[in-house]
């Protein structure tokens, strides 16, 4: 089926991503031109069609993302596929803050780097980044993987639940309450063809395997000297 | 006769002795008869005995002491501190057992942006309470209760129960800075969305749900590893400030197709300007929480030691939308200790459109009632006097996850208590505005009230008594 063009220019949004639903749901390709920037386009999209943004796009980009598949041209400014629990979003350029905030499921993936908080309270779902994994990324993310490719800020991982931050290179400091351990063949194999998928995959890497440290997980109700590490 | 200076007395009889001077029968050696000595009895005003205890407590855990419930600073001023003055001879009253009193009360109706505003039989509803704080009986008992008097509940942020969704009719999503169970899917079933900044229990904190509350279906629903101690975040995670939350709440419009409305939960902190800053970035209904809120657990200074009451936060709140011109189309609602129709009804002559409710209507539930007293005492208090739902082992079933416990909860008998309850303080709610003369409870205002204390007028702009003027300087 043909592509779908629309326009957004200075036009409402509410306007704009009627349209792009009403397209995405009757199983057509769109492709959303002169996005200028602008905040909250393609939020909430229900079905599994594909939605492309020429440029660069504002906040909450497919926020609450329930399916859909969604390119960006170029950067993407703060939550995008914030909550969202299903589909697929790539964001060719940079991340602004908190991409893919409490996402319930799905993949957003970030050729460039990711901005800072990124996967913040995640609930499930993969977020892959090819360059720098921002400051506090993975913040108290409960569950889903974070991969980044191109090291990580400070405070990599901060407080997270059973979330799990990998990352190849440098990583300028942990967050509180987390450990480094050695990952699984079986699991590095399950990341690896994660990034297969993106012809990313490379066995000679060495993986940094993030996940809780636990001791802030029982603080009130059983470990009280655990909060004294901060 | 004069007498020598330099010579000392001696009386012309025996000298007595110590004993006959104590007068006290030897009870206490040493001591005058009556007078208590602060050896045996103390009576320093830094170190009461709550104090010392206090103290010990910390030393032994090496943290906070946590609980539920709401604060018990004893020094805030109360709602008792006004009192309703009835029309006499400058108003006329209405017939109390007989005109009619209107109650409807629409909220996010007046911005002109929301295709289904929220319309509620009643004045009160039943205050953001979430799965995992109470138990899914008690939160279905809740729904069914205020369906039964057309007025609505708030999921809290465990995300949404589908028995909860089925037994209240009318029911508002809440969506807290950590997220939990939100999901587009349930956003779209929802007569309401409530973003929350704060609650008035613990502001500037996010929530905490003790390990032993996280039980498999808590934490299959707030993805989070069974038994931990959940703390929530307090920040949300995709916004920051005033211009972020304009974004955000277009967003959460356009997610909902600006089908319901947008409500905003503050605690109340700094309402005047919290409250102008929410309406200015678009919130249709904005909610103040005062500091008598309750909560399922949180660290027992905050609940002591932090934000303002909520008698204090309703008049600023309402100035708030007044000069930024948005009375009449953002609608207030006030929560934060509520105990009866006489306290909602003075928060409506205050300024409020709405009142919320939370522990009074778990009370009406069957908290704090008297039943299996030997479980209270296990819990170490009484019927009464029970403050423990932070231990998850509520003797009466609400605010538990334990199966056998969450069975105390009769929810047909209890949901007809919450709405027998909610339809006596709507009565009482209009018996007061009748005998204010008022054909609305909407039309309560500051003039039908007085305050009885320089300081309740003084937080009010109510008249003091007496003196028929505002106490202000
Ligand atoms: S009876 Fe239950 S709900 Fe009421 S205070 Fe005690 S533990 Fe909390």
């Amino acid at each position: 089926m043909k592509e779908v063009e629309i326009i957004v220019g200075r036009r409402s949004i509410r306007e704009v991503n009627e349209e792009i639903k009403a397209a995405v749901l009757s199983g057509q390709s769109v492709y959303v031109r002169e996005t200028l920037s602008r905040h909250n386009l393609g939020v909430g999209l229900p079905a599994s069609a594909k939605v492309r943004f020429e440029g660069s796009v504002g906040y909450y980009c497919g926020g609450l993302n329930n399916g859909a598949i969604l390119e960006i041209e170029r950067n993407a400014g703060w939550g995008t596929g914030e909550g969202m629990s299903d589909g697929h979003i790539t964001i060719n350029g940079y991340a602004g803050m908190a991409t893919g905030a409490s996402m319930l499921g799905g993949t957003i993936h970030i050729k460039g780097d990711s901005g800072p908080r990124c996967g913040v309270a995640m609930k499930g779902g993969t977020i892959i980044v090819e360059g720098k994994l921002g400051y506090q990324s993975g913040f108290m993310s409960h569950a889903g993987r974070i991969i980044a490719l191109g090291g990580a800020g400070v405070s990599c991982a901060d407080a997270l639940w059973a979330g799990e931050v990998w990352v190849v290179g440098a990583i300028e400091s942990l967050g509180v309450d987390t450990k480094i351990v050695e990952p699984q063949p079986e699991e590095v194999d399950s990341v690896e063809s994660q990034l297969s998928q993106y012809g990313l995959e490379d066995s000679s890497r060495e993986w940094q395997k993030i996940v809780s440290g636990e001791r802030l997980w029982y603080f009130e109700s059983r470990e009280a000297s655990a909060w004294l590490m901060i | 006769m004069a007498h020598d200076l330099n010579k000392s007395y001696q009386f012309p009889f025996e000298p007595p002795s110590e004993e006959d001077i104590a007068f006290n029968d030897n009870a206490i050696p040493n001591r005058p008869a009556g007078v208590p000595s602060s050896y045996d009895e103390g009576g320093s005003t830094r170190w009461t005995p709550d104090a010392i205890a206090e103290v010990q407590a910390l030393a032994q855990l090496g943290r906070y002491q946590v609980r539920g419930y709401n604060t018990f600073n004893k020094r805030l001023p109360t709602f008792d501190d006004l009192t309703f003055v009835p029309a006499t001879m400058t108003r006329l009253p209405l017939e109390g057992y007989r005109e009619s009193c209107n109650t409807t009360t629409i909220l996010g109706g007046g911005t002109g942006r929301v295709e289904k505003p929220i319309e509620l039989k009643i004045p009160v509803y039943i205050a953001s309470m979430s799965f995992g704080a109470l138990s899914a009986s008690a939160k279905t008992a809740l729904g069914y209760g205020a369906s039964k008097v057309g007025t609505m509940t708030c999921t809290g942020e465990g995300g949404m129960l589908d028995e909860e969704r089925q037994a209240s009719q009318c029911l508002v999503y809440q969506m807290t800075p950590s997220r939990y169970g939100v999901d587009i899917n349930h956003l779209r079933q929802a007569d309401g969305f409530e973003l929350v900044m704060g609650q008035g229990a613990k502001p500037g904190t996010g929530g905490l749900l003790l390990g032993m509350k996280v039980s498999p279906r808590v934490s299959m629903m707030r993805k989070l590893p069974e038994g931990v101690d959940q703390r929530s975040t307090v920040r949300h995670p995709d916004f920051l400030g005033a211009d972020d939350l304009a974004v955000k709440i277009e967003e959460l419009r356009l997610a909902t197709d600006f089908r319901i409305p947008i409500f905003v939960k503050i605690g109340a902190t700094r309402p005047r300007y919290d409250v102008a800053i929410a309406a200015k970035a678009g919130a249709d209904v904005v909610v103040v929480d005062g500091a008598e809120g309750g909560t399922g657990a949180s660290p027992e200074l905050l609940l002591n030691h932090t934000g303002i009451p909520t008698l204090s936060a309703i008049k600023p709140a309402r100035e708030a939308l007044d000069e930024c011109g948005m009375t009449g189309k953002v609608s207030l609602v006030i929560s934060g200790g509520i105990r009866s129709g006489v306290d909602a009804a003075k928060c409506l002559a205050l300024g409020a459109d709405a009142v919320m409710i939370g522990n009074a209507a778990m009370i009406a539930l069957g908290c704090n009632s008297p039943r299996y007293e030997q479980d209270y005492k296990k819990l170490g208090t009484s019927p009464g006097a029970c403050h423990h739902c932070h231990t998850g082992l509520c003797p009466v079933g609400i605010t538990t996850q334990d199966p056998e416990l969450e069975k105390r909860v009769d929810i047909a008998a209890s949901a007809e208590r919450v709405a027998r309850f909610l339809t006596a303080i709507t009565m009482e709610i209009t018996m007061l505005a009748k005998s204010c003369g008022k054909s609305s409870v909407h039309n309560l205002e500051s003039e039908d009230l007085r305050a009885l204390s320089l300081e309740a007028s003084a937080l009010t702009g109510v008249k003091m008594v007496g003196m028929d003027k505002v106490f202000a300087w």
